[in-house]
């Protein structure tokens, strides 16, 4: 991927000026340093509405294939032709050409000028375990719009991925959008059949499930360590950024930039703990290492043991970072504000005091809190109560608008539409599946988990309760509550690679297909169309780490999101 | 000695055997070549024959019409066709002032009455490059061209024999070569572009090497009379022909002399010559090594052995056996010669018999690669196919290798013979894609009078043998020939949706192109088909077909409010969906006020206020949406208010912020009945407003206005927005005064802990009797030692009643 941008900068000669989407930018960076964009004669520029100032007379736009873009850079044209500058343009669309946006340059008399191109990013790979479909509006964009573009680039990504692993044999959908999903890909594998000579798939399952079948877990504050940096400082492309006097680095107003992936050791550790196991476990770290060096400057040590104590020290730096980024978290995670909202999500959770909640939201909106932390915590309590008695709901809406503007009619409108905060039309049937699945465990042991109901210390996430579901048994057992929640669902089996005889011949070669030829386990795939919460990956790994566990899991998603980014895509 | 027949054949050139043993006697009758211009293709290809108008034409024995014939190899006739172009030569003449031309590859070089010189370097892509201009006085003696792969320049270059010497032309420069070497009457470039043959003025053949540097042998002939004909064979000999000798000169030794009692052409091959004449086809060309080997008199030669031991065998004679142990150590290079020696060979029993010989000294040896003789096989048997008579390409086994498989399916398939090419391609295990795609279109072509339904079911017969052919491309040309019925039958059996939806656009069926696109899932499809609707039916129209389809409907609503906003509001208009124009409506209002043009109390307030207005009315239309109506009413009675305060404040701060901002804008301006005034047009709840003024008298630090407001009446909702605002002020003996106030002793308790009074916080809380919220406030004064003892013990106490 990174020499095909290489190229296409090769390709174009001399000196030129790069201008990208800035919601790429972040994920290319993992891809393509920029140092090395440099090296190639490229200046690097973000597309916003503004002209872009430069001497460059070669201009290449590296951008998604969104409506709004195209209009950005049509009036960048204009304005150059205006000025009477000679540029030649370049445009590449990622992940490739789009009728629609070519269709706008038509008509503003650009698409002539512009020698236009793909670069085909279909997915991008987080961490080990996790790949980014980088569709941040794909929920929205489906549940509000129905612009179903995000499902058919997912079913393509999914396709793509069967070039390298083989086909994947069992498909298990959830939801309009993954069942959609699934039958695209259905379709795909007729148009270009994957050759089936690769024996045993590496990938055994599929599991799609739309973000929609549980918007009641992203709605809750996430409490894994990797989850609340996420909700505190925003994680975006595996890092943070944050003032360098929180990480002890004296530097006046600078801002810092801190890497989060599983290539830091301590952090793949501590990444899926519930935070307050992380604080115990690196208070424990510190202390035995205090311990070590007291023991190093008292008494003489063999020089053996002096070499085990430096490589402990070798850790330091990460220590230091996690303590840092920990003692920044808890300042957030002390405060009474947030332990009364967290009081109140598990008091939605559990639905049984309707006045209770609506008067606390009530007040929230009198207090003019942050709007998305009112709207996170009303589609909680609409969710959970499958709507609002019309009188509350025209109430708060009334409310919501007086408090914070009527032009977030709009976002309200968004959030009907979407089925987040509507209309109550029926009974709710939250406890029974609250009830059938588990979700509020009591007494959940955050130290030693048993349950991946630790990662909301008691509540079990509904999407990966039925996950856990899909993995072990498929979905025929709990038929009865998925036909309780939102969409269809659907389970097949590919008979496709059966043609391949030798497997069939093979006795207990039903033990085999767990397995792939180097003793790997197999995989499933877990793919979240409209994003999924760290909580939510952390609770996967749980699962895959349990023992008697068949599989390891790789998560697939739109985009990793938490209740603010999530909700944030339907304020306009 | 077996073969001795084989070997009395051949003629010896110095210390090489040549051959020509006859490919085809030829089918066509009364063709003459004298009268006849003739073309002929290499590599076994067809020949093209014309009359020649120079000559007498016999009346009655032949059409007057002048006709192009073109034939097979062997004489079969493919195809006529009534020639009207005037001109002499049998080229196509696309310049009218073309005067001299030669061919080479897919190109040709051209020289017009002006002296210009032109290529064409690729025929099918007809362009003409103008090469350097040499200052030609007269037409050149002779032309020849050295083709593109062979030059350093990578472009064709033209030798033209001017005066006593040759130039070298390029694209950008001429070079004077092998001055004085005579004025050359004929030249000829070697297969490999390395050589030239060359006949002189003086009845001299000249080889010389490209460069002139080096002439590599030189031989006079009999007469100065140029010859008709001249040409390589192969790499080491030159032919010339004159009337009726054909004289074959090599580097050394005598030549060879053929006479021949009629007119024949030379057809140049990469290994050596075919020779055609009014009867008959040959193939002149060297003795390989290995058939010399085999076949020569007197051979002794392992390979010589090995085929008589066969021969023995067949003849149950013991020295079979004998033959073969003479040669044991040498069986597996004996067998390879066979092998090689059977390539070669055009007559099928003689391959045949060397086949068997190589087989049977297999049989002998272990470690031979075992699929030699298999891979020849194959090759003999395609060879072998495409020789026949009936099809009629002669090719060698080398002229086999340098053409390609593939390359020789294509011409089989030009030529119409779909079914050898079928079987050939899946014989060698090909792609049969291409045979059959070929096959379908010219059967469409051809099928004029076959009904759609019956043609429909032939051609599917056959498009079925191909997983993965593009049914959207015979679809396309079943279109192109007038078939549209046809074309939109077989585009449904086109599996890939990306060929099949722009075809069924451009055979006009769009609906069908619209659900197509819908099921495939890909919304660029949909797009696809949309904007093409869009630009060809009228507007009312268009929105009737995408109203019916969802999907099709929200991705033009998606594409329109980013980019064509007014044909949106129509199309919402002529649905129905009013609510949804009033929308829009509201939305441009703010779209109004985003621009800078709209500064703070500017008249555009009222532009704004009508939109707002407008989407009201629409709103109230219908009964689904009295909310949003009552909204819009809101809305446009907030911005005339704050409009008028505006004006009387003369602050532009009012405008577009919301009602509850207004008023605690108001204030913090201290203006109360504005405030007031504010509340009561918008009922405001006695809550909210409680909230709001509470928080706006701690803004601005006015705490006894606050606390004359708490005295005002008793607080709907307590005393807890006071305590909140002292609090989160910092006011300690502020919140102190309220504190006590607090009904709920939980809250009591907490709010203590906040301003940090421990004992305070204690007492509330076991008050409260709430062990959890001890426990909680205990972690509060984690650091105050003397704080958490005192929680511990209330909480003992607690939790020793909750036992009791």
């Amino acid at each position: 991927m990174a020499q095909k941008q290489i190229n296409i900068l090769k390709n174009i000669r001399g000196k030129k000026c790069l201008v990208i989407d800035p919601k790429l930018s972040g994920s290319l960076s993992l891809i393509v340093q920029s140092s090395q964009l440099k090296e190639h004669g490229a200046e690097l520029r973000h597309l916003t509405t503004e002209p872009v100032e430069t001497d460059c007379t070669k201009m290449v736009y590296l951008v998604r294939a969104q409506l709004n873009l195209m209009k950005f850079i049509c009036s960048q044209i204009h304005n150059d032709t205006l000025k009477g500058l000679q540029k030649e343009y370049f445009l590449y669309f990622v992940p490739r050409r789009a009728v629609a946006c070519e269709k706008i340059l038509e008509d503003e008399k650009v698409h002539e000028m512009l020698i236009i191109g793909e670069y085909p990013l279909y997915l991008i790979p987080l961490d080990e375990d996790v790949l980014s479909f980088e569709l941040d509006l794909a929920h929205k964009e489906c549940v509000v719009n129905g612009d179903t573009t995000s499902l058919w680039h997912i079913a393509k990504s999914i396709h793509k991925l069967e070039f390298s692993f083989g086909t994947i044999p069992n498909v298990r959908a959830k939801g309009k959008a993954s069942t959609r999903v699934a039958d695209i890909l259905n379709r795909m594998q007729a148009e270009e059949p994957v050759t089936s000579d690769m024996g045993i798939p590496e990938i055994n399952t599929l599991i799609l499930l739309d973000r929609e079948v549980d918007m009641v877990t992203p709605m809750c504050s996430q409490l894994t360590y990797e989850g609340l940096l996420d909700e505190f400082l925003g994680v975006n492309n595996g890092a943070v950024e944050l003032d360098s006097s929180i990480m002890g680095v004296q530097q006046e107003g600078k801002k810092l930039k801190v890497p989060l992936n599983s290539s830091d050791k301590l952090f793949k550790e501590i990444r899926d703990m519930n935070f307050e196991v992380v604080v115990q476990v690196l208070r424990q770290k510190a202390t035995s290492m205090k311990q070590d060096y007291t023991e190093i400057s008292t008494t003489t040590q063999s020089v053996s043991e002096l070499k085990d104590f430096v490589k402990k020290l070798n850790s330091l730096p990460e220590m230091t970072r996690h303590i840092n980024l920990a003692q920044h978290l808890s300042t957030f995670t002390s405060k009474p504000s947030f332990l009364g909202r967290l009081d109140m999500e598990q008091t939605l959770v559990e639905a049984q005091s309707y006045d209770v909640c609506f008067e606390y939201i009530e007040e929230m909106i009198h207090k003019q809190e942050p709007l998305i932390n009112v709207l996170r915590l009303l589609v909680l309590f609409s969710i959970t109560n499958s709507g609002l008695p019309k009188k509350n709901f025209d109430y708060l809406r009334r409310e919501l608008l007086h408090s914070y503007g009527f032009e977030h009619i709009a976002t309200l409108n968004n959030l009907e539409k979407a089925g987040l905060f509507r209309k109550q039309d029926s009974k709710s049937n939250w406890l029974t599946v609250k009830r059938a699945l588990q979700l509020v465990v009591e007494d959940t042991d955050t130290t030693n988990p048993n349950d991946i109901s630790y990662v909301f210390s008691g509540y079990a996430p509904l999407s990966i309760r039925l996950v856990q579901h899909a993995i072990r048994s498929g979905w025929r057992p709990i038929e009865e509550i998925l036909k309780l929640l939102p969409g269809p669902h659907s389970e097949t089996k590919k008979s496709g690679f059966a043609s391949s005889p030798s497997f069939d011949t093979i006795p207990g070669s039903l033990n085999n297909l767990e397995k792939v030829a180097d003793g790997r386990r197999s995989l499933v795939l877990v793919v979240f169309i409209g994003g999924v919460t760290f909580a939510e990956i952390s609770a996967l790994r749980f699962l895959s780490s349990q023992e008697g566990m068949a599989y390891d899991i790789i998560v697939g998603t739109t985009k990793i999101v938490n209740g603010h980014t999530l909700i944030e895509t339907f304020v306009e | 000695m077996a073969g001795v027949s084989v070997a009395a054949e051949w003629q010896l050139l110095y210390n090489r055997y040549y051959r020509k043993p006859e490919l085809y006697q030829m089918q066509w009758k009364h063709v003459d070549l004298t009268r006849n211009k003739v073309a002929c293709a290499p590599f076994g290809g067809p020949i093209a024959a014309i009359r020649d108008d120079a000559k007498i034409v016999q009346l009655f024995a032949e059409s007057a019409l002048r006709k192009l014939r073109i034939f097979t190899s062997s004489g079969r006739l493919i195809s006529e066709t009534v020639w009207k172009n005037p001109g002499g030569r049998l080229i196509e003449c696309f310049e009218s002032s073309v005067v001299e031309c030669v061919f080479w590859g897919n190109g040709v070089v051209c020289i017009n009455e002006a002296f210009g010189i032109f290529a064409v370097p690729d025929l099918k892509n007809p362009r003409a490059v103008q090469l350097a201009d040499c200052n030609l006085e007269e037409l050149p003696h002779c032309i020849a061209v050295i083709e593109p792969q062979y030059t350093m320049s990578g472009n064709v270059e033209v030798l033209l024999g001017v005066g006593d010497h040759v130039l070298l032309v390029e694209e950008d420069g001429v070079q004077q070569l092998g001055v004085g070497i005579g004025p050359l009457q004929k030249m000829v470039v070697s297969r490999t572009g390395k050589l030239l043959a060359s006949f002189t003025h003086d009845g001299r053949l000249l080889v010389v090497s490209m460069d002139f540097s080096n002439i590599i042998f030189e031989y006079t002939c009999e007469s100065a009379l140029p010859p008709d004909q001249l040409a390589w064979c192969g790499m080491d000999s030159v032919l010339l022909y004159w009337d009726d000798m054909l004289l074959m000169v090599g580097p050394y030794g005598d030549p060879v002399r053929y006479i021949y009692d009629e007119p024949i052409i030379l057809i140049p091959e990469c290994d050596g010559v075919r020779i055609l004449s009014n009867t008959s086809m040959e193939f002149l060309h060297r003795v390989p090594d290995s058939t010399v080997s085999i076949f020569q008199i007197g051979s002794t030669l392992p390979a010589a052995l090995l085929y008589d031991a066969l021969d023995h065998f067949d003849r149950r004679s013991a020295k079979a056996d004998e033959n073969l142990r003479l040669i044991r150590s040498s069986l597996p290079e004996a067998v390879e010669a066979c092998i090689d020696a059977a390539g070669y060979e055009f007559d099928i029993p003689q391959q045949r018999t060397l086949l068997r010989a190589a087989s049977y000294g297999q049989a002998f040896c272990s470690q031979f690669q075992r699929d030699r003789i298999q891979e020849m096989c194959k090759k003999l048997r395609v060879l072998n196919a495409v020789r026949h008579h009936e099809i009629g390409i002669p090719l060698s086994i080398q002229q086999y290798k340098l053409l390609t498989p593939s390359v020789l399916i294509n011409r089989l398939i030009n030529a119409h013979n779909y079914l050898l090419s079928l079987r050939i391609s899946e014989y060698l295990g090909m792609n049969q894609e291409v045979v059959i795609m070929h096959w379908a279109c010219t059967k469409i072509t051809a099928s004029l009078g076959i009904p759609d339904a019956s043609l429909l079911e032939i051609l599917l017969d056959k498009l079925k043998i191909c997983k993965g052919i593009s049914y959207a491309a015979v679809a396309a040309h079943a279109d192109k020939n007038g078939r549209r019925k046809l074309a939109a039958m077989l585009v449904e059996h086109e599996p890939h949706s990306s060929k099949q939806i722009p075809l069924f656009l451009s055979i006009g069926e769009e609906d069908t192109a619209l659900v197509k696109a819908i099921e495939s899932g890909d919304t660029d499809l949909v797009y696809l088909v949309v904007f093409h609707i869009w630009q060809k039916r009228p507007s009312l129209e268009f929105f009737g077909t995408i109203h019916a389809r969802p999907l099709a409907r929200d991705l033009f609503i998606t594409y329109a409010q980013c980019y064509k906003h007014e044909f949106l509001k129509d199309f919402f208009l002529s649905t129905g969906q009013l609510q949804d124009v009033a929308f829009l409506l509201w939305k441009e209002s703010w779209e109004l006020a985003k621009n800078p043009m709209a500064s703070k109390g500017s008249p555009l307030h009222g532009p704004r206020i009508k939109l707002i207005e407008k989407a009201q009315h629409l709103f109230s239309e219908t009964k689904e949406h009295i909310f949003e109506s009552k909204a819009a009413e809101e809305h446009a009675k907030l911005l005339r208010i704050q409009h008028d305060l505006e004006v009387s404040t003369k602050q532009a701060i009012f405008v577009d912020s919301s009602i509850s901002d207004t008023i605690r804008t108001c204030i913090v301006l201290g203006n109360h009945r504005a405030a007031m005034k504010v509340k009561t047009e918008f009922k405001v709840s006695e809550k909210r407003w409680y909230w709001l003024k509470v928080f706006a008298l701690a803004t601005i630090r006015d705490w006894d206005a606050l606390e004359k407001f708490s005295k005002e009446k008793r607080p709907p909702i307590g005393y807890r927005p006071f305590v909140e605002a002292c609090v989160d002020a910092d006011e300690k003996s502020e919140a102190l005064k309220y504190i006590p106030k607090l009904a709920d002793p939980r809250e009591k308790a907490e709010a203590y802990a906040r301003i940090g009074m421990a004992k305070e916080a204690a007492d509330a809380a076991s008050q409260a009797k709430d062990g959890e919220l001890l426990g909680r406030l205990k972690l509060t004064f984690a650091q105050n030692a003397a704080a958490s003892s005192i929680f511990d013990t209330l909480r003992d106490r607690l939790s020793f009643q909750g036992v009791s």
